[in-house]
């Protein structure tokens, strides 16, 4: 009796943890529903407003995937958090820039006698060697920061590889300062894709603008996400990485360098991330050496949204946090200042309620 | 001279070359070389650029180092005149030569009159020449190949001299070991009041040395004493119960709110003695870390970095929004924030304030080692080891992480209502994520888990580039590199913990061995 007692006291506490959680999470979602409903019946924002906050949100969302992607295959195969990894996204972005203030600088004789810059006479060649020129020099920096700042800490316990990427972090982000100095810069953009300009679509009275960047982004950001599912799902490259991802011990018994392996996932993530870089300053234009951090913590909560590890969590949690981001102010009925804390908020009630994330297989206690 | 080895050399040259471009890149050798210069006892004016002698020196010393490398391949050889001047000017001519293609490079644009400093905003004309030697851009790049590899031969014949002397040296140094420890040092480690002797020394300076000071010093040195409290307080959490924190600066936030909002006289009106408003604000900070940890101590390792990391990120927000401006002020800040008072005597000089911040480090020591040693702190030892096992053997982890995260959220919240009371002020921007991060910093450069690890950690980061003013704008820049190097090679800080094994220096099972991955094939 006394024993059944005892043991029925203990167990208890772990039961009502849950149920307690359970509850607080109703009760949280029933909150914001409420308050959603409300904000709703007041009615202060037309349909054109929703529909400019969805698309930004969905732009926004293209390149949080592209960066996410970039923590959840390094998460998948070492179990750390590239926490450099925004970095690596603010040198693509230089990249970018550097490229198209290059291209603008080059004169071409047109036809007719007069000079164009090489940007405007073959807009298409410029954008495309520019966000190659961003992705090979993000690719090679990760590159390097897998060899210089991981590599030798293979084997040590979780925390050391952790805060070596802080560290790693912490100087890229202030080299990028002392080298190219605190100002804020301007891409230039080539005539077809200037900034604010696009189709503008009439709704409830009033034009919106469905601008030629942000539907560039999103496209580009689809491709590359297709073309990055098909690398893993259907390449040599991308079996041996799911394998190490799995084992790494077993996958080095079956032949696959594990190394070389971890350096190309390092490769393929950088260049995502210069990528989502350059299109970070096509889009948004101003930019300076801060550029990374904001989008590699926002990339990283989408990481985990999605379930790290997991690569369409990735572009799903991407999606999801840009679009959550840019209308959840809205939603709630708060002010736009506030749309971090979302971000941030959501990022811990999905580790406090959910820690495998939307997509996400449960990971065991140990890989949380 | 096998190929191997010329390719280790040139490898090795490589990586000082880009080394020295990227310092030059950065105006880092400008600064370095008037560094020198004032340490060698001559000072430069504002806005003088060093004489070039001294970037000889710098430049030198890193030829000397180049060389030193390269000639070192292979730890069982035995190194020859003939293996170590070849690989060493192989290195140096490797680095001159990439030097003197930057060098062409920079001289040329400049000596066209072009101003890249749009672009690189350090390269002004002046560090160009600097660079140059302020020789015409041909000479001064030739100077450099011819530079670098004499230093480097240099460097190399230093190392063959190091390793012939070898023998020598060791049993020079074991003869002194041996003398001291018969003369006088064996003595003294016998002699159980030698550390109440050395106690008494560090007592005495501390009353005194405030004292001799004056402003400026007592000024520098209480910042260093608010953050010896903020790393005593996170390496409660990070060092000794193993949870890594990220968000640390929530709590110094807090505490310093609580106490800004008790004791000013705006918005509140609440005009509180300074030290009821000290206890409320410690009490507070760790009230908020027992909310703050329910729900998310169950999360380990990067995630609870990084949950708390949003954490830090959303008061910071908060505070600095619209929305909550009636009661915090916004972006503003708290102003004619209270200073200390006893017995309605006022005292705020930074004498005064150095006084309550010692009295505050040393009641955090005495505490913080108090609890190391206690029960608390050992069950602390087995989750940070291993948690699992720790659970298993009966240590209630939860509550004990708790407590460790409130703990040191109270020290916070201490180490913030002093900062908040010295500065009068505080605002939104005193507290963004890089006050975590340089406590991180300064708990894991010191050693994580060890108190005077603490403490030097404190002097080393906070107060050394308040020393060397010069470096002001390279100290983050610095502190990143050298929490990579110092995970590379030194993992348990400058003074580790006595305790064995702490987290940091226990490999890993679950990893695949490194040899295991350089023998496999390719993929």
């Amino acid at each position: 009796m006394e024993a059944t007692q005892k043991k029925k006291m203990l167990t208890l506490p772990q039961n009502s943890i849950r149920i307690i959680r359970l509850v607080a999470a109703l009760l949280l979602l029933a909150l914001i529903i409420l308050r959603a409903i409300n904000v709703a019946a007041e009615s202060q924002f037309g349909a054109d407003t929703w529909l400019r906050l969805s698309f930004s949100g969905l732009i926004i969302g293209g390149m949080y995937a592209l960066i996410a992607i970039g923590y959840t295959l390094v998460y998948g195969i070492l179990f750390m958090i590239n926490f450099a990894h925004g970095e690596v996204m603010m040198i693509g972005t230089f990249g970018g820039y550097f490229a198209f203030e290059v291209f603008n600088a080059i004169q071409i004789p047109g036809a007719d006698g007069s000079q164009t810059s090489f940007m405007n006479s073959f807009p298409v060649i410029a954008i495309l060697l520019a966000f190659l020129i961003g992705m090979v020099i993000s690719a090679l920096s990760g590159y390097f920061l897998e060899r210089i700042a991981y590599r030798p800490l293979r084997g040590a316990p979780r925390l050391v590889p952790l805060i070596s990427a802080i560290g790693a972090s912490i100087f890229l982000q202030n080299a990028g300062q002392l080298l190219f100095g605190p100002q804020r810069r301007q891409y230039i953009n080539p005539i077809i894709l200037e900034r604010g300009i696009g189709w503008n679509l009439k709704v409830a009275g009033s034009t919106v603008v469905l601008t030629y960047t942000g539907v560039f982004s999103l496209v580009l950001s689809a491709i590359l996400m297709i073309a990055l599912y098909l690398l893993v799902q259907r390449t040599k490259l991308g079996r041996a990485m799911r394998a190490v991802a799995q084992d790494k011990k077993t996958a080095a018994l079956m032949g696959i360098n594990v190394d070389q392996i971890i350096s190309r996932t390092f490769v393929i993530s950088g260049a995502l991330a210069g990528a989502a870089g350059v299109m970070w300053g096509i889009h948004n234009g101003l930019f300076n050496y801060f550029v990374g951090f904001i989008p590699g913590i926002k990339a990283f909560t989408a990481a985990v949204l999605g379930g790290i590890g997991n690569i369409p969590g990735a572009m799903v949690g991407g999606m999801f946090l840009g679009i959550v981001e840019s209308l959840g102010p809205a939603i709630l009925g708060i002010d736009f200042q506030l749309k971090d804390v979302i971000a941030f908020t959501i990022l811990i009630l999905v580790l406090i309620f959910r820690p495998s994330g939307i997509l996400g297989e449960a990971l065991s206690e140990e890989k949380v | 001279m096998n190929k191997q080895s010329v390719q280790k050399s040139a490898g090795s040259g490589i990586v000082f070359g880009i080394i020295i471009i990227f310092l030059a890149l950065i105006g880092f050798t400008v600064v370095i070389s008037g560094l020198i210069q004032k340490v060698s006892g001559r000072p430069i004016g504002v806005g003088q650029l060093p004489k070039i002698i001294y970037f000889y020196i710098f430049l030198g010393f890193l030829g000397i180092w180049n060389g030193w490398r390269a000639s070192r391949q292979d730890q069982h050889e035995s190194l020859t005149i003939s293996k170590v001047v070849p690989r060493s000017a192989i290195a140096g001519l490797t680095t001159g030569l990439l030097v003197m293609v930057y060098a062409f490079l920079v001289g040329d644009l400049d000596a066209r009159g072009i101003d890249v400093r749009n672009y690189l905003s350090q390269l002004s004309s002046e560090s160009i020449h600097f660079f140059l030697f302020n020789q015409p851009f041909t000479l001064g790049a030739l100077i450099h190949v011819v530079f670098n590899t004499i230093m480097a031969v240099v460097g190399g014949l230093l190392a063959w001299l190091k390793e012939r002397s070898q023998e020598k040296v060791r049993a020079a140094r074991v003869s002194v070991q041996k003398w001291s420890q018969d003369r006088w040092l064996g003595k003294l480690q016998g002699n159980p009041y030698v550390s109440y002797v050395l106690m008494g020394v560090v007592l005495l300076l501390l009353v005194l040395l405030p004292r001799t000071w004056g402003a400026y010093w007592n000024y520098v040195m209480g910042t260093v004493g608010i953050y010896v409290l903020l790393g005593l307080g996170l390496n409660i959490i990070v060092g000794l119960s193993g949870q890594l924190v990220l968000g640390y600066v929530a709590f110094f936030a807090i505490g310093a709110y609580t106490f800004a909002l008790t004791t000013a006289p705006e918005p509140h009106h609440l005009v509180w003695n300074f030290w009821i408003a000290l206890v409320v604000s410690v009490l507070a900070a760790a009230l908020s870390g027992i909310l703050i940890g329910l729900p998310i101590m169950r999360l380990r390792g990067d995630y609870l970095a990084i949950v708390t990391l949003g954490f830090g990120e959303i008061i910071r927000i908060l505070l600095k929004s619209d929305i909550l401006k009636d009661f915090t002020m916004g972006p503003r800040g708290v102003r004619n924030i209270a200073g200390p008072t006893l017995f309605g005597k006022s005292f705020t000089t930074d004498l005064d304030f150095m006084y309550v911040i010692i009295l505050a480090v040393l009641l955090a020591i005495f505490l913080a080692k108090r609890w190391q040693d206690s029960s608390i702190g050992r069950a602390w030892l087995a989750i940070s080891q291993d948690e699992t096992v720790a659970q298993a053997t009966g240590v209630n982890t939860y509550k004990y992480k708790l407590l460790a995260l409130s703990l040191g959220a109270a020290f916070a919240g201490l180490g913030g209502a002093l900062f908040a009371s010295r500065n009068q002020f505080t605002g939104p921007e005193d507290h963004a994520l890089m006050v975590s991060i340089n406590v991180l910093c300064l708990v894991i450069v010191g050693g994580m888990g060890s108190i005077p690890g603490v403490v030097l950690g404190a002097f080393t980061l906070k107060g050394l580039p308040e020393i060397l003013r010069e470096l002001e704008s390279y100290r983050l820049l610095v502190f990143g590199a050298l929490l990579v190097v110092m995970m590379i090679i030194r993992p348990e800080g400058l003074w580790p913990a006595r305790r064995p094994k702490l987290e940091v220096m226990t490999p890993q099972e679950d990893e695949a061995p490194p040899a295991l991955a350089e023998t496999g094939g390719t993929a």
